[in-house]
């Protein structure tokens, strides 16, 4: 009977080549492989032709969903290897560490205990930085690169003896790793499984694990008392574990997550797995077609010169084969020109690639579809393909939840809820109409690696929505689909997000569009005390911004962009008196006075901006009547005017009909064009007046035929002296009896 | 007479010898020491019998691994990076300890021709005995051929392209023809070039994909650390205080520390405390720049102040470094102004300088 531990890293290539080789000539008839023992059942399906990584398991607690840990396999996994094995050789494949339902009490008793003493956090690989320091390595990872995961053609069991040698030294030495105290049980509970193997007559026990447990599982029989006696200290634990696969991505392999060890380059892994011959220079080349595909030049001899530079790298820092560091600071070097730039073209399409795992169809439910399966039951919602429509009350406590799902599961993409419009008013109503669609189950799953419940899910796919996204509006429009979905968390993140990017955007008209909405959430909308705090922050921010670079942003703009501009400071303008803050609006003035002193802004932005000025009492009335004139002088292009009276009616005739100097200055303008010049202009004329209610154009249209208005009447007199008084007298006894009526 | 400044492998003599003493690696022909004790006089190192190797170049060990390692290779090396982050004085500091001569310079202007880099002659005698050897003018290229060494190129973007094109036949054929002569010179092992170049400077002449295809690029970046780039902008200013002998106080660390800051922020686009992302103006804000302002403000507190560094003798020179586009930079910085300088109580005095010489 013989127990051999095979100490790896997790997601280590070279690892994976020597547990694979050393499985070959050990022939054992059992394997163990780290892991909680409740996914053991689980590894049996690895080898399941439809079952590809990137995969990874997810261990959940049935009754807290937010009890989670994830473990990940790619194909160059060691773990994974192992379990390939065993599926060829028939042979049983166990999980062998601390049962997670122990684990995650374990868990919150140390999350309770680190919010009580703030301790930092101690890195696993710790120990092993130990040895590269002595070594003159720049991390632990480095190292254990070198000395195990890069050499070539060494004798697998030697290898094995190697890792648990220099683990044994640093054990024996006393070198602490940051989870000890954890790892105390969880070796214990190893050997226990291992123990447990034994007993069952296995006669050749492979052991696969993290490097730094190999020393502490030998010396079973002796320990056997000691084990039993700290097991059972351990409280007692009624978690219901449940597992499932769930497809994940190369996006994800590289953070940091169950295992404890992510990986920085999953791509540069897969390469090394799949290459058996000249992996430089295949490198290099893929490399090399990447960037030709981009439209870099990129020539054989950038591929030669990348090599050669790698060799003298590798050399100068002593390594005994090129690795990954000195084969990328050469393409770097060589192929980038030293840049940055071109060089994250190879971290997005190579070293991360978009790849996601694929799991076969009849896999068991993952957390996410059970738990939209419970609420949706919960609110007595049936999954039915027929059409069923819901007009919700929202003050209804049922309804309002239903809302909320019924928003979140937009978010996710999953159009089994739709909204339709209610005729009743009121904004406590929402129409749905519900049709369920088997295909909804498969974007449940696609969508569980977001989360764990619809909730986290859709917390978790805004966050990721939020890193792709850079314009402020769309940031705006995430915000509006937080807020009926009432997923305050990520609306936190959205609002961190904002803040960051606000001052880098460079889109002033972005910004604008943003503003309003920001600020009428921030007056109107259903949210927290704390959030509005916050978007009244952003608001300023946003806002400085707007005052500093508008007038450059409004320089030189095109028709159809100066249009929106014009839409877009009339609307700013209405909101940001909802501010009510006095040192915005006058430094809102002060913006508004630069754009009317700047030159080469387009005329319906300039008549726009007066406008404003003039409503908000900022200027005296020769100078109105100064810049009128100025803007309408028959030396101006005529469609120039045109525009410039579109932006400076602003949708409304009425200022036409009650102040006859600018009615004045307009019919002068008006009469001064010749014939030909108004056919060009009607369209944009058209446009300015088509949009004032039909009583106005009738009043500007009277007011046409008489002429210009003798200007030395002043506007009051005008108005008294057309006020017929005989007619006004006919009134008042019919407003005496409606009053004395009321009385009676 | 003292020089006013030694050439590297002078001030440095003992240090190179004995690094050289102690090297025990393999050195490629023709250079005086092993390229592995090259990054170690570079980088700085405690020698094993006690002697201290001072650093020269403070910053990532990488970069100076991959030049080093350029030169081992018969590609050239390129030194890259906005003005002020090292360039020359790392290619200086190279070939001081690789061929222990750092005087073959080409100190590359918009103006000099192609007898600057490949040879020129010496008209009397041209015009006494015709062309021959002896009325050649060799160039400090030619003699890095010739003698196995390393000759410097500054500023290689500054020279104009058909100049620039010159170089393509030597670093690739390693061959520099003499038609007149009807002869060449061939490099003997041990020559490489060190080019340095600025890629912050408008009109400079980009190099052609032939040239640029011969170097192999570092791009040195503005240092890492505040604390770092703190010390420099210090022991810098106190040195030109002593040298000009400034009648003003020594500028408190604080306000060193205040500009610095803004500099670090407005260059790499992001509070010290990651949380605000903020604009970069156009200008390279290097550590250089930041002396300046330093020096200029206490120039101004000595001979038109109380001789005490204050805010306001800042602010000129802060906005002239920060601001050098009228319309985006003011921009740039009325927005870092109004969010970020306007927000911290401790900077409030700056706010007002600021906003008072702006107007």
């Amino acid at each position: 009977m013989s127990v051999h531990i095979l100490g790896i890293r997790h997601h280590g290539v070279g690892s994976a080549e020597m547990v694979k080789s050393y499985l070959k000539e050990l022939k054992p008839d059992i394997i163990l492989v780290e892991g909680p023992p409740e996914i053991s059942d689980q590894l049996q399906l690895i080898g399941h032709k439809d079952l590809q990584p990137p995969v990874a398991l997810i261990v959940y607690d049935e009754s807290n969903l937010e009890r989670t840990s994830f473990y990940p396999f790619a194909e160059y996994s060691p773990e994974w290897v192992a379990c390939q094995y065993a599926g060829a050789a028939s042979i049983p494949i166990r999980a062998m560490d601390l049962p997670a339902a122990i684990t995650f009490n374990i868990e919150d008793k140390v999350e309770k205990e680190k919010s009580e003493g703030d301790q930092p956090e101690i890195y696993r690989g710790d120990p092993i930085s130990y040895l590269a320091d002595i070594a003159g390595y720049p991390s632990g990872e480095a190292w254990w690169d070198d000395q195990f995961e890069l050499v070539e053609f060494r004798d697998a069991q030697e290898h094995f003896e190697g890792v648990g040698l220099a683990m044994k030294t640093l054990r024996e030495e006393g070198i602490a790793s940051g989870l000890d105290q954890e790892n105390v049980y969880r070796e214990a509970y190893m050997r226990q499984l291992i123990r447990t193997a034994q007993n069952e007559m296995y006669g050749t026990i492979a052991v696969i694990c993290g490097a730094w447990h190999g020393p502490e599982l030998v010396d079973l029989e002796q320990k056997a008392k000691e084990d039993a006696k700290l097991l059972k200290s351990l409280p007692k634990s009624k978690i219901k574990i449940k597992c499932s696969w769930i497809p994940w991505t190369n996006n994800r392999l590289s953070r940091t997550s169950g295992y404890g060890a992510g990986i920085s380059s999953p791509g540069w892994y897969e390469h090394r797995w799949s290459t058996s011959e000249d992996l430089e220079i295949s490198w290099l080349s893929k490399v090399a077609t990447l960037f030709r595909a981009q439209e870099v030049d990129i020539s054989t001899a950038h591929v030669l010169e990348s090599y050669r530079l790698a060799h003298s790298l590798a050399v100068l820092r002593d390594h005994t084969i090129i690795s990954y560091t000195d084969l990328h600071d050469a393409i770097r070097t060589v192929m980038c020109n030293g840049d940055d730039i071109l060089f994250e073209l190879i971290k997005k399409h190579l070293l991360v690639n978009d790849r996601i795992g694929n799991l076969p169809s009849d896999i068991p439910k993952v957390p996410l579809q059970q738990d939209f399966e419970d609420q949706a039951k919960s609110m007595r919602l049936k999954l039915s393909a027929m059409p069923k429509i819901y007009s919700l009350d929202l003050r209804k406590p049922l309804d309002l939840k239903r809302s909320i799902f019924f928003h979140r599961l937009n978010i996710l993409e999953i159009d089994w809820a739709i909204r339709k419009t209610v005729r009743k008013k009121g904004s406590f109503k929402e129409g749905w109409e519900l049709t369920w669609n088997p295909k909804m189950q498969i974007l449940l799953i696609d969508k569980s690696s977001y989360g764990t419940t619809v909730e986290f899910a859709t917390q978790g796919l805004i966050e990721q929505t939020l890193s792709n996204e850079k314009s402020i509006s769309a940031f705006v429009k995430l915000i509006n689909l937080c807020i009926p979905a009432q997923l305050f968390k990520a609306m936190d993140s959205v609002l961190l997000k904002i803040n960051q990017i606000a001052s880098i955007s460079n889109d002033t008209i972005d910004i604008m569009r943003s503003l309003p909405k920001l600020i009428n959430i921030s007056r109107y909308g259903d949210v927290r005390k704390t959030d509005v705090d916050q978007i009244d922050k952003i608001v300023l921010r946003l806002f400085n911004k707007v005052s500093t670079s508008l007038a450059n942003a409004c320089y030189g703009l095109d028709e159809d962009n100066s249009n929106e501009v014009f839409l877009l400071i009339g609307e700013l303008d209405r909101s940001l008196k909802l501010l009510e803050d006095q040192d915005i609006a006058n430094r809102w003035i002060r913006t508004l006075e630069e754009i009317v002193a700047k030159e080469g802004i387009h005329m319906v932005i300039k008549g726009c901006t007066i406008r404003l000025l003039f409503d908000q009492n900022q200027l005296q009335d020769d100078e109105l009547s100064t810049l009128l004139s100025y803007h309408l002088s028959p030396m101006n292009e005529a469609k120039d005017v045109a525009f410039w009276v579109e932006g400076f009616l602003r949708g409304s005739g009425l200022i036409l009909i009650y102040d006859n100097r600018i009615w004045n200055l307009i019919y002068e303008w008006v009469a001064s064009v010749n014939s030909e010049q108004f056919v060009d202009l009607l369209p944009v004329l058209r446009r300015a007046f088509s949009n004032f209610p039909s009583g106005e154009r009738k009043q500007i249209g009277q007011k046409a035929s008489r002429g210009l208005v003798q200007l030395e009447s002043t506007n009051v007199v005008l108005a008294s002296s057309t006020i017929d008084h005989e007619k006004g007298m006919t009134i008042l006894p019919y407003i005496q009896k409606f009053l004395n009526g009321n009385h009676a | 007479m003292d020089v006013l400044r030694q050439h590297a492998e002078d001030e440095f003599k003992e240090e190179l010898e004995e690094l050289q003493k102690q090297d025990k690696g393999i050195r490629p022909d023709n250079w005086q020491l092993s390229p592995i004790a090259v990054v170690d006089y570079l980088m700085g190192k405690k020698l094993t019998n006690g002697k201290v190797i001072s650093p020269k170049y403070i910053g990532k060990r990488r970069l100076m691994e991959i030049a080093v390692a350029t030169l081992t290779t018969d590609r050239a090396l390129l030194l890259y990076g906005i003005p002020g982050t090292g360039k020359s004085w790392v290619s200086e500091h190279l070939t001081a300890a690789i061929t222990g001569n750092s005087k073959l310079l080409i100190q590359g202007t918009s103006g000099i021709g192609e007898e600057a880099i490949r040879y020129g002659w010496n008209y009397a005698k041209l015009l006494v005995d015709g062309p021959s050897r002896d009325a050649l003018v060799e160039t400090p290229l030619m003699q890095a051929m010739k003698n196995g060494k390393i000759a410097r190129i500054e500023e290689l973007t500054r020279i104009s392209a058909d100049v620039q094109d010159n170089l393509i036949t030597i670093l690739s054929e390693k061959l520099l023809p003499i038609p007149e002569l009807n002869t060449e010179v061939q490099a003997i092992s041990g020559f490489n070039v060190i080019a340095t170049a600025n890629n912050r400077d408008k009109g400079v002449n980009e190099l052609s994909s032939a040239l640029k295809r011969r170097f192999n690029t570092v791009i040195l970046p503005t240092p890492d650390s505040a604390e770092e780039e703190i010390n420099i902008v210090k022991s810098r200013v106190e040195k030109m205080m002593e040298r000009n002998k400034l009648p003003a106080e020594k500028p408190p660390l604080k306000e060193i520390q205040r500009i610095v800051t803004i500099f670090r922020e407005l260059r790499s686009g992001v509070t010290e405390d990651g949380r605000t992302k903020i604009k970069s103006p156009t200008g390279t804000l290097s550590s250089a720049e930041a002396i300046g302002v330093v020096n200029n403000g206490l120039a101004l507190a000595a001979h038109f102040g109380d001789g005490r560094l204050s805010s306001m003798d800042i602010a000129s020179g802060l906005i002239g470094a920060i601001v050098k586009d009228p319309i985006h930079d003011k921009e740039v910085w009325d927005d870092y102004l109004e969010s970020i300088v306007k927000t911290r109580r401790e900077w409030k005095d700056l706010y007002r300088s600021c906003k008072e010489v702006s107007q």
